[in-house]
């Protein structure tokens, strides 16, 4: 050993240090604590050929049951089309009851009133085709 | 006296006391060493129960190809360098005398610690290499792994800290022999 190395050992040697009690206190506590912590044994696994099957015939009969229930629950999409209106539509059948104009008014008071009629037989019409919903 | 190998291995298994047992003759070289790598004594007892509690933490992944010393003095560095990570400058200007946790566990002494000097003159990294190989005793290899470098590079910046470290002292005593000479 030359005389730097030697001289960097002794030196190194010199710095006083010690671990005080408190300090070793507090390592010892927080090992402790580690190891209250980390330190519960691993369960055993069971490791045998049935635990294994088991396990298996277990994993696939959850998945068929899953695959049941998902089908199960499943909109048919045939059923769910809706079916087309029919083509054929009945109309009411009117009975017309021609009834001769008396005219008692002059003839621009006669047509408002005619045209009044005509709304009120559009809006009756109107409310009977929301009532049949069409 | 259990070998350090079965002490190991009851550690793995989750022995305190064992663990205890392993790292009691470790302790105070970790200590001296974290008292130059950190800014206060206290910084360095913290960092020294850091790295036993890692290493105990983590001690299933200690791979017996490494020394377990090599090991544990990479936990330290990492807890060191992690108590330090605020500071931006580098240890030989962060501290004062007064404060200085090395300056403090040296005072006893009559002349000036080389450590002092190496710490002045060398790079952190380079501080640790030295470190490592003259008051550990580690070889080129161990140092490398702990430091994470090549064996190359371990090896260049040994010699030239040596170098460098000469010079220090060589520039040191030329200033005392004209001071006392005028």
């Amino acid at each position: 050993m030359d005389k730097l190395a030697k001289q960097l050992r002794d030196d190194a040697q010199r710095i006083e240090v010690e671990v005080s009690p408190e300090l070793d206190a507090r390592i010892r506590a927080s090992l402790a604590g580690l190891r209250q912590e980390t330190g519960r044994p691993p369960r055993e696994r069971i490791k045998t050929a049935s635990y294994w099957w088991a396990s298996s015939l277990t994993g696939i009969a959850a998945t068929v049951a899953i695959i049941s229930v998902i089908n199960l629950n499943k909109v048919d999409p045939e059923s769910a089309i809706t079916e087309p209106a029919p083509q054929q539509f009945t109309m009411p059948q009117f009975t017309w009851k021609p009834k001769p104009a008396v005219l008692t008014e002059t003839l621009e008071q006669e047509l408002d009133a005619i045209q009044s009629d005509l709304k009120k037989a559009e809006q009756v019409i109107r409310d009977d085709f929301d009532k049949i919903g069409i | 006296m259990n070998s350090e190998m079965a002490l190991i291995a009851a550690a793995k298994r989750g022995s305190v006391l064992a663990f205890t047992e392993l790292v009691a003759r470790y302790r105070i070289g970790l200590l001296r060493f974290l008292v130059t790598r950190t800014a206060s004594f206290a910084d360095a007892e913290d960092a020294l129960q850091d790295t036993l509690i890692n290493a105990f933490r983590y001690i299933k992944s200690y791979d017996a190809r490494w020394r377990f010393s090599t090991w544990l003095y990479r936990i330290a560095i990492n807890n060191a360098a992690g108590i330090r990570v605020a500071d931006t400058e580098a240890l030989g200007d962060l501290c004062d005398e007064e404060s200085d946790p090395l300056e403090q566990c040296i005072a006893a002494s009559e002349r000036e610690n080389l450590w002092i000097s190496a710490r002045r003159v060398l790079s952190d990294e380079v501080y640790t290499a030295m470190w490592l190989r003259y008051a550990e005793d580690m070889s080129v290899n161990d140092i490398a792994a702990v430091l994470g470098r090549s064996v190359s590079w371990t090896k260049v910046n040994l010699l030239r800290a040596r170098q460098q470290l000469d010079a220090a002292i060589a520039g040191t005593k030329n200033a005392e022999v004209s001071k006392a000479y005028g």
